[in-house]
């Protein structure tokens, strides 16, 4: 069984009955391998539409769990559940739980760092007091606001005021937490997420690929979310400053939000900033401040040193692009596209107006990044597949978008497979207007491609 | 991806059922098992896959039954019926699987096993009825629908199941305004099944519950039978296991029962 891989989250969604055997054959390592390569930091298994399980159906899992951790140090463990079945996992394991346990997909996101929508309310309670604190300070981590309660009546006092909290959780355990470094992108820099002592394990928890691959498609702001980290030593300060002066050609910049140095040499710090990296105390020091995000590289793709041209490789393999991006909007919106026209050129769009856009960088054999721009009417067709009903919430048509963007990116890496072409693809980015598509892409030249979909104008341009 | 005009052209070329398996239902449904088991002794790969059948383990026959005659005596009308009609699937089925990974061995398997279970659903329930019995035949009808309808389609379902934990069913749904089970009933009404049987198999989608209570309480048990039967490692293998949705608040109320009755623990 394949899993369902959004925000960093991959699950896997059985149904029935679970029992030794059936566990088995539901999670292979093939299935585990898969999940990790498309660079998720947390895998659950979904137990919502599980009528019926054992503790042999579980254990199979937690196995598997188990060698996935010491792999790859991701979060995993079951979501989507009831109290009567929380209850039943926590009598078979009692004392010895090594994974994690999320009421919800939902509260599972809130604990992932790669979640994007932070500073939500969040009423929190558990019978065991370090569960609520550890809870708490991930949440707080996150960059959420918990509100701990420390009986049940309190909680159950808290629980009824209406619209109080946006997310109330109970029934959730946390097991030992993912060490990967979580990756998460907002607008145009990439976030990444370090926690506790920074040692040599940073090598290996750190996904240096994915990193490299930011770079080539054009990401020039890379920020260390460092508010947990505790402290750092000699091998993860080479690290870093090896990873700063790799950056140096591109241009880019790394910076470090949130870290203490309480614990870490004060001349650590000096070494990391003669490297070129640079400190903030606060996350919103950069991100709401637009001049400074325009310094750091964060809004144009004007500032690359070495501006990436469209070549022939590319070219050729053209028709794989418009394939993919063909096949998918066609099967999403269930209608037929028409070729306009197509020619090479800085990417020109007629009517910005009512349009969004969205984006997916690939790296490998090849790199580059294909960018899709929208009528929202396509947009919210292809929603409708989705989530099975129209909608004119845009941050649910966004995310639509996203994983619309996503499948293309996993056609094209299927059919240039196919042709014994090797490549990877970044997460998808959306823009909710074009002006914020054109900052980063209005001085690239690629191939645009212009169709019609139900007489809906389409445009596919793809750059490097 | 998969248009309305696809499933007319798809529901068009079903064949209607050969004049032979009329003749052998017909003499069935008069309970003139020796006039049927001669009809069906003349179509041979009839009597071929009934002997397939009931000499699975699942049938628990000690020695082999190779006479058409030998095995309507034993299965007697009702289940003799049913194997007919879970016959008639098979006609359907394709010679190779794409979307799923079955084979003719595994599908013949998984008929028997529904088979024999939804016998014992039936013996439990107290009901003693021919069309009832046999409208579990209708059931994997949604498996070789799926296979034709999407086998093309593979990889575009394999990618869009990778971001979005959407069924089959949802999709085909979604795109052209009818399900499966939709077309399972245009199928059953091309083979002039009886109304219960199509009705049985529509409710037991789990998404339309019939007005009919016993109609509706049925399809629960079909429901929860058909996961219980997909959670079996050789068909969670075949892909089978999330094809479409289980609904488990519509077999909420039963399941005690079914769990007792399948000896689940």
């Amino acid at each position: 069984m394949r899993a369902v891989i959004k925000d960093g989250i991959g699950i896997f969604h059985p149904q029935g009955f679970l029992d030794g055997a059936s566990s088995n054959a539901i999670l292979s390592i093939d299935d585990i391998e898969a999940t990790v390569a498309q660079n998720a930091d947390m895998i659950l298994v979904s137990l919502k539409k599980v009528i019926f399980f054992n503790r042999n159906g579980l254990d199979s899992f937690v196995k598997m769990f188990q060698k996935i951790r010491t792999a790859n140090h991701s979060t995993v463990g079951f979501c989507d559940y009831d109290t009567k079945k929380y209850d039943a996992i926590m009598r078979f394991y009692k004392d010895e739980i090594s994974f994690s346990l999320f009421k919800s997909q939902e509260i599972a996101t809130l604990f992932s760092a790669s979640y994007k929508n932070q500073n939500k309310n969040i009423l929190l309670y558990n019978e065991d007091k370090s569960q609520r604190a550890a809870m708490a300070i991930e949440l707080h981590d996150n960059g959420h606001n918990p509100i701990i309660t420390q009986t049940q009546e309190e909680f159950n006092e808290k629980a009824n005021a209406k619209n109080a909290y946006d997310i109330i959780i109970t029934d959730t355990f946390l097991g030992q937490m993912g060490q990967k470094v979580a990756t998460r992108v907002t607008g145009n820099a990439i976030i990444y997420t370090v926690a506790s002592f920074l040692d040599a394990e940073i090598g290996n928890t750190f996904n240096i690929a994915y990193h490299n691959n930011s770079l080539n498609v054009g990401f020039r702001l890379f920020i260390f979310d460092a508010y947990k980290v505790v402290s750092m030593n000699i091998h993860a300060l080479n690290f870093f400053s090896k990873l700063s002066s790799a950056g140096a050609e591109y241009n880019a910049t790394i910076c470090f939000v949130g870290m203490s140095w309480d614990k870490t040499p004060k001349e650590f710090k000096e070494t990391l900033e003669d490297s070129g990296i640079m400190f903030f105390e606060q996350m919103d020091d950069i991100l709401h401040d637009k001049e400074l995000l325009n310094e750091l590289g964060a809004s144009s793709a004007a500032n690359i040193k070495n501006k990436r041209v469209i070549n022939k490789l590319i070219v050729t393999e053209l028709p794989n692009f418009i394939e993919a991006t063909v096949a998918t909007i066609e099967m999403m919106t269930n209608s037929e596209a028409i070729k306009d026209a197509a020619k090479i050129d800085k990417i020109a769009i007629k009517d910005p107006e009512g349009q969004i856009a969205s984006s997916i960088g690939f790296y490998g054999d090849i790199d580059g990044m294909v960018i899709l721009v929208f009528p929202t009417g396509i947009a919210k067709k292809a929603c409708e597949l989705l989530i099975g009903e129209e909608t004119d919430n845009t941050e649910l048509i966004l995310d639509t978008l996203a994983e619309l963007v996503n499948i293309v990116g996993g056609k094209v890496k299927t059919l240039l497979a196919d042709q014994n072409i090797s490549v990877d693809i970044t997460l998808p980015r959306t823009y909710p207007d074009i002006q914020a598509l054109l900052e980063i892409a209005q001085e690239k030249k690629g191939v645009q491609v212009d169709l019609s979909f139900n007489d809906d104008k389409f445009l596919f341009f793809l750059t490097r | 991806m998969i248009t309305n005009k696809q499933i007319e052209i798809y529901i068009e070329k079903i064949p209607p059922a050969p004049k032979a398996l009329r003749e052998t239902l017909q003499f069935l449904n008069a309970g003139e098992l020796v006039k049927a088991a001669h009809v069906a002794q003349e179509d041979r790969a009839l009597s071929t896959y009934l002997k397939v059948l009931v000499n699975k383990p699942i049938y628990g026959f000690r020695t082999e039954v190779s006479e058409v005659s030998q095995i309507f005596g034993i299965l007697g009308v009702s289940r003799s019926q049913q194997a007919v009609y879970n016959y008639m699937m098979t006609l359907l089925s394709p010679s190779k699987w794409i979307l799923f990974k079955l084979n003719r061995v595994v599908f013949y398997n998984l008929q028997a096993d529904l088979s024999m279970n939804w016998q014992k659903i039936l013996l439990h329930l107290d009901i003693e009825d021919r069309d009832i019995l046999s409208s579990i035949s209708l059931l994997p009808a949604s498996i070789i629908v799926s296979e034709a309808l999407f086998c093309e389609r593979k990889k575009d379902v394999d990618i869009l199941r990778s971001v979005n934990p959407i069924d089959l069913n949802t999709i085909l749904q979604r795109l052209c305004g009818i399900d499966l089970f939709g077309i399972c009933e245009k199928i059953a009404q091309k083979w002039e099944m009886s109304q219960s049987i199509s009705e049985i198999v529509l409710a037991s989608s789990g998404l339309r519950p019939a007005s009919d209570q016993q109609i509706n309480q049925l399809g629960k048990w079909m429901h929860l039978l058909l996961f219980y039967t997909l959670s079996q490692p050789k068909y969670i293998e075949a892909e089978l296991n999330d094809f479409i949705d289980f609904q488990i608040a519509y077999v909420e109320d039963i399941y005690e029962n079914f769990s007792t009755l399948m000896e689940i623990s």
